[in-house]
């Protein structure tokens, strides 16, 4: 038998998508450090989490991911993208770049992303769920009305969510996300 | 009908059902390669004589099964520090295998415990939070004597940190137990009020998983059936405890149920269930036959159409025939009402239509109107929230539950609206 007739397959790379996911997940990753620092309801959501907290949000298998973690002065610390062997108390994972791709994008809303199981989470729903709400609020302040409406649920009325806030925070946010 | 881009359905439970199921289990174990089981139940399933049952079917003439012992000390609220003990006597009895005879305490308790003793470790907070458990685990059955909460068909185990006053989910596809048993006679017994609340735990689960963001075709076939069975049976099983076609149909509904909502998760109505019965400690099935109009009612702007299918089941082809279409959601909360009215009556007031109403042994209310608060709180960090269509902010959950207490709908007006047209 001539086994050569039989070649292992390798997994493709899809190089675009992973690097898009990848400026996507470094941008809102840099966007939490500075949401923490502008935004009151951001921080009062970190300031309850546990000391030492710290979460990865990424693509299974092979990344890429973002490391989140709460500093000594309870804010959020962006501490790259590069997830190390040790497992983090709340990882959640995207099962497949496809279905990163598709919530990177913005086709799939979170919570849609989680009904059709795209998501696997290691660690407690309830620190998750802190997480799901810090996101939405990130994207507010990231992205214009009409893909934000795509990401979540319900879209703040003027009443719920100043724009004062919105806007002034959204420029702080900016500047602190893109400067080093 | 509505088919999602994408879903997942895991339906793989073997069940038995049927007036002689029991009898079934040493068979299936032998299969499994168990041959010594530890029972879990509560004092509540002893003193109904139904572990006597149990013990004869299984321990019969042909079987090699043993029992390597009986723990009954179940509390009605799964703590982790039973489970803790329990895995404790199962390894020191090295026992193979578990049988849990109960309600949705003990399966899940008993689900806790097969964490413990197929994973090792002496303590079930080490495997908090979903994806800790990622192998296969030992053999369970899973035989309910309620006919509501459908953990034997679930993935999911709710067990209580009551020095934290949380309730902690597992999840994983490795909790599905290995065998479950629908015996008529197991709920044979079962009181008219916990028949009642129960038959409505499994209505809302049907119910739930019918319009919350996780449905697919499969779920909807499951959760439709569970509807109309429970529907055409609760009234019945109530009223006649020793029917038995009635409490046959009313364990497969429960099982259905469960398989729908494991597949398509649950939203509002166990967000603020699980949150009340945390801080409260009031049955999970009482919360949710008050909730489930309530869930109906927030989510009405978005899933309305889904809403009206679900007349159909309920209340008959002759009803929905005649209900104009726009009528149908309106018409579907309205009968769920009328539902919970009716066992209220059959059970002389025990099943309680709204929260204030909800009373222990002793008459003492249980939710007090101060307690509103912390339990909407509470409710923020229940992982059911994330499927329910509509968003739900701390203050939205105050809305709700203020309603529940009173026991007056919700007003509609005052329901923050998102997109009118939910994606799937």
């Amino acid at each position: 038998m001539n086994i050569n007739k039989y070649p292992e397959i390798k997994p493709g790379k899809k190089y675009i998508k992973r690097i898009y996911i990848a400026v996507m997940l470094w941008i809102v990753g840099r966007a939490i450090q500075a949401a923490c620092r502008v935004d009151r309801e951001i921080k009062k959501e970190f300031a309850e989490l546990p000391e030492h907290f710290s979460f990865s949000l990424g693509v299974l298998p092979t990344g890429p991911f973002m490391i989140i973690s709460k500093d000594g002065e309870g804010r959020a610390k962006y501490d790259g993208w590069k997830k190390g062997r040790n497992s983090l108390p709340l990882e959640m994972n995207i099962k497949n770049i496809e279905a990163a791709f598709k919530v990177f994008s913005f086709q799939e809303s979170t919570s849609v992303a989680f009904a059709r199981e795209r998501f696997i989470v290691n660690g407690d729903l309830g620190y998750a769920l802190a997480i799901v709400r810090v996101l939405n609020i990130v994207e507010l302040y990231l992205l214009p009305k009409i893909i934000t409406k795509l990401a979540v649920k319900r879209y703040h009325k003027w009443s719920e969510f100043s724009p004062v806030r919105k806007y002034v925070n959204r420029v702080l946010i900016y500047i602190r996300t893109f400067t080093f | 009908m509505i088919l999602p881009r994408y879903s997942e359905f895991c339906g793989r439970v073997k069940t038995l059902s049927g007036a002689s199921a029991l009898e079934a289990i040493p068979g299936e174990l032998k299969k499994l390669n168990a041959s010594k089981a530890l029972i879990i139940t509560d004092r509540g399933v002893v003193a109904a004589g139904l572990i006597k049952i149990v013990k004869a079917a299984i321990t019969g003439k042909g079987s090699r099964l043993t029992i390597g012992a009986v723990f009954d000390d179940t509390p009605p609220d799964s703590d982790y520090k039973v489970v803790n003990a329990v895995a404790k006597v199962y390894k020191e009895k090295k026992c193979d295998a578990i049988i849990a005879v109960g309600g949705g305490s003990v399966l899940d308790t008993a689900k806790g415990v097969n964490i413990l003793v197929s994973l090792g470790g002496d303590n079930l907070l080490d495997y908090e939070g979903a994806g800790a458990v990622k192998q296969r685990l030992k053999p369970l059955v899973a035989v309910p004597t309620t006919a509501g909460t459908g953990s034997e068909m679930t993935l999911v185990a709710v067990i209580a940190d009551h020095d934290r006053h949380v309730k902690m989910t597992f999840v994983s596809y490795f909790l599905l137990p290995d065998i479950a048993v629908l015996d008529p006679r197991m709920t044979k017994t079962l009181p008219a009020a916990i028949t009642a609340f129960t038959g409505m735990d499994a209505m809302t689960h049907a119910v739930e998983a019918y319009f919350c963001l996780g449905k697919n075709p499969l779920s909807d076939t499951t959760a439709f059936k569970a509807i109309q069975l429970i529907s055409n049976n609760i009234m019945n099983a109530v009223k006649n405890p020793g029917d038995m076609e009635s409490r046959l149909a009313m364990a497969n509904a429960a099982a259905l149920a469960g398989i729908a909502f494991s597949n398509s998760m649950v939203g509002l109505v166990h967000n603020l269930g699980h949150a009340t019965g945390a801080v409260c400690h009031v049955p999970h099935g009482v919360c949710m036959s008050i909730y489930l109009p309530y869930g109906l009612e927030y989510n009405l702007h978005k899933v309305g159409d889904l809403i009206g299918e679900i007349l159909y089941p309920l209340a008959g082809a002759e009803v929905f025939a005649k209900t104009p279409k726009k009528q149908r959601p309106l018409a579907t909360i309205e009968y769920i009402r009328g539902m919970n009215e009716k066992l209220k009556k059959a059970t002389g007031g025990r099943h309680a239509t709204a929260l204030k109403d909800i009373v222990d042994r002793e008459g003492k209310q249980m939710v007090p109107r101060d307690a509103i608060p912390v339990i909407a709180k509470n409710a923020m960090g229940d992982g059911a929230k994330i499927y329910n269509p509509e968003e739900q902010s701390y203050e939205d959950n105050i809305m709700v539950i203020e309603a529940a207490w009173e026991g007056v709908p919700l007003d509609l007006k005052k329901i923050k609206k998102g997109p009118k047209k939910q994606k799937f």
